[in-house]
């Protein structure tokens, strides 16, 4: 058996197995793909439609996360400020100044992608878990500052957008509507990330994040390949907030920065796969329906319970699948191919 | 300038109950290299714990102690039998999940069990102590004065006995430590079961002092790292110099600077340490820098 190179010099970080490189398209991608476009299409019901629109935006957010925890080692509990920024920014400039959604979460994105960038350069030296602290110290500074400033963001009681559906203030009648918005976000940052496994960026990534010295003596600059994969995950993160304040129609900073947020994000991807383009997806499609459904079953007495849950079952993949769905299908696979 | 005493000595004496707290996280950091997410959990636990036993039993935390710190102890065995120990010879990214799991499991548990309610636990002494012209609740220098008992009890295991000795040599070199016939599993469960019955004490003596409610882990957690930060990973004497640290700047702090603020503080001073001096008040080897990728 041939010894891999790049699995040797990895050390402790080294994840069980390596992403597949190169944007090829495999069966399993093509037949979710078009499971999604034929749930999109023809008319689900109300409460799944509702189902339908989470599923599709965490695993979009999921998988802009894994662009920076996954790709990059950057492993963030603070995406939810990014989540919190995009979704405020498009939402104070519609309502305050009337612009429409449609340019606001560009800006929201952009303005994401900038803290994104900033927190990557402030954490530069730091590694492990005190750059994960220094992430969930970020958030709640941004969280308590947004309680604070009502008079921009409303404080504690929140920001609401008017419902009523229109195209310049992009909100729509038909849920299916939604589920169609949030299946394009979805595919636009799938895209995004398979463009990014393949490309020389990415390589730069996986190199800077397996071996940031031995990167650095090959030429890479870990600082810049890490500050603009941190800004490429915050941008579309934040992207994801501006879409999901235009789904939601209220915003309060309680949820909206919540760590519970930044750990969802996480625990999504490293369920699914940590560094793998279907993993984040594959996490998002198990888990979001049964936390959905479960919640609508139980309502609020059992606050908290769909996080038991999750880190439950985050401890077991962790422990007994360290590469996630993704990682123990991949292994099934490649057994099936040798025998 | 008696203000600024007040303030200086009850920092002090804040910052000392705060190194206790978490001695516990340097010495298994110290140890095992691995950062437990889960230890501001642990001081929950062990804060409803001693909120339990004072109010259905009667007693009071300080006798609840006795209960809570072994039972801390075979928690933190259980923990790391069933979870640490199984993650450390997987990548680095596996036992911070796992911890992270464990932590957000925790806090939802309380949370179920609980509700987001503060409890707290009625004021024993009820009266001020007086050291000349300053004022001090009874109970924070009883705590004080028990984290500086303890942290002698502490380094006299870690100088003179041979449990001390083998942790000494592990935490400088586990292989050559190995190879020397220490059996090295057993010291990381020693250590993760002897950081966890800290935390337990910790959890006693905090409980008058602060209310309980689920993530009460978060604020403190943080504080815990920056102490093990400023004073280096597992050094005892480390850590209550920066816990004294602390407590003065946040005694001072929460004084002179808006109260609406307030709870932003642990935040920002985390990040301002971790911008400024991650390698530690003294300069040693920086713990914020060792990590996944080194």
């Amino acid at each position: 058996m041939s010894l891999d190179v790049t699995q040797q010099s990895t050390g402790r970080l080294a994840l069980p197995f390596l992403p597949r490189r190169g944007a090829r398209v495999s069966v399993l991608e093509i037949f979710i793909f078009i499971v999604c476009l034929a749930l999109a299409i023809i008319g689900l019901p109300q409460t799944l439609q509702d189902v339908a629109v989470l599923t599709f935006l965490w695993a979009g957010l999921a998988l802009a996360w894994n662009i920076a925890g996954g790709y990059a080692g950057l492993i963030s509990f603070g995406h939810a400020a990014f989540f919190g920024i995009g979704a405020y920014t498009s939402t104070i400039l519609f309502v305050h100044l009337g612009l429409t959604p449609w340019i606001g979460i560009w800006c929201g994105g952009a303005l994401a992608a900038l803290f994104g960038a900033l927190l990557a350069l402030i954490c530069a030296r730091l590694r492990g878990p005190f750059f994960i602290l220094s992430t969930l110290a970020a958030a709640e500074v941004v969280r308590i500052g947004a309680l604070n400033w009502a008079s921009l963001t409303g404080g504690p009681e929140g920001l609401s957008i008017p419902p009523v559906a229109g195209m310049t203030s992009m909100v729509f009648a038909s849920k299916a509507a939604y589920v169609a918005m949030m299946l394009l976000f979805l595919l636009v940052v799938y895209a995004i990330t398979k463009l990014l496994e393949g490309s020389r960026y990415g390589y730069y990534l996986f190199s800077v994040r397996d071996d940031s010295d031995a990167a650095s003596a090959a030429g890479v600059n870990p600082l810049t390949v890490r500050t603009a994969a941190m800004a490429l995950s915050a941008g579309l993160t934040g992207i994801g907030g501006s879409l999901f304040a235009q789904y939601f129609l209220y915003l309060d900073p309680t949820f909206v920065i919540s760590p519970e947020l930044s750990f969802q994000f996480g625990l999504l991807a490293a369920v699914g796969g940590l560094g793998t383009a279907i993993g984040p997806v594959l996490g998002s499609f198990l888990i979001t329906p049964m936390s959905e459904l479960l919640r609508s079953y139980l309502g609020n007495q059992a606050a908290g319970l769909h996080l038991v849950i999750y880190s439950a079952l985050l401890i077991v993949v962790m422990l007994y699948f360290p590469g996630g769905i993704a990682g123990a299908l991949t292994r099934i696979v490649s057994r099936k191919g040798k025998l | 300038m008696s203000t600024l005493g007040q303030l200086v000595l009850s920092g002090i004496f804040i910052g000392g109950i705060y190194a206790l707290m978490s001695m516990g996280l340097t010495l298994i950091f110290g140890v095992l290299r691995v950062v437990n997410f889960a230890h501001g959990e642990f001081l929950m636990l062990g804060m409803y714990g001693a909120w339990a036993i004072t109010r259905l039993l009667d007693l009071n935390p300080y006798i609840a102690a006795i209960a809570i710190v072994p039972a801390m102890l075979l928690f933190g065995a259980i923990v790391h039998q069933l979870i640490v120990r199984p993650a450390l010879d997987k990548p680095h990214l596996v036992v911070v999940f796992a911890t992270m799991g464990l932590s957000i499991f925790m806090q939802n548990v309380a949370l179920m069990i609980m509700t987001a309610d503060l409890w707290d636990v009625p004021p024993m002494f009820n009266r001020s102590v007086a050291i000349g012209p300053f004022y001090f609740k009874a109970e924070l220098l009883l705590g004080f004065a028990i984290t500086i008992v303890c942290t002698l009890l502490l380094q006299w295991v870690i100088r003179a006995t041979y449990l001390g000795k083998a942790i000494r040599a592990t935490v400088q070199d586990g292989e050559a430590a190995m190879l020397m016939g220490i059996p090295v599993p057993r010291i990381f469960l020693i250590t993760f079961a002897g950081g966890s019955a800290l935390v337990g004490l910790a959890a006693c003596i905090m409980m008058p002092l602060f209310s309980v409610f689920p993530t009460v882990g978060l604020n403190f957690v943080l504080i815990a790292f920056v102490i093990v930060v400023l004073g280096g990973m597992g050094s005892i004497e480390g850590a209550l110099l920066g816990g004294i640290c602390i407590g003065v700047v946040q005694s001072i702090s929460s004084y002179y600077v808006a109260p609406a603020y307030g709870q932003m503080f642990y935040f920002i001073l985390f990040l301002l340490v971790m911008i400024f001096r991650p390698n530690g008040l003294l300069g040693q080897k920086g713990a914020a820098t060792i990590g996944i990728n080194d």
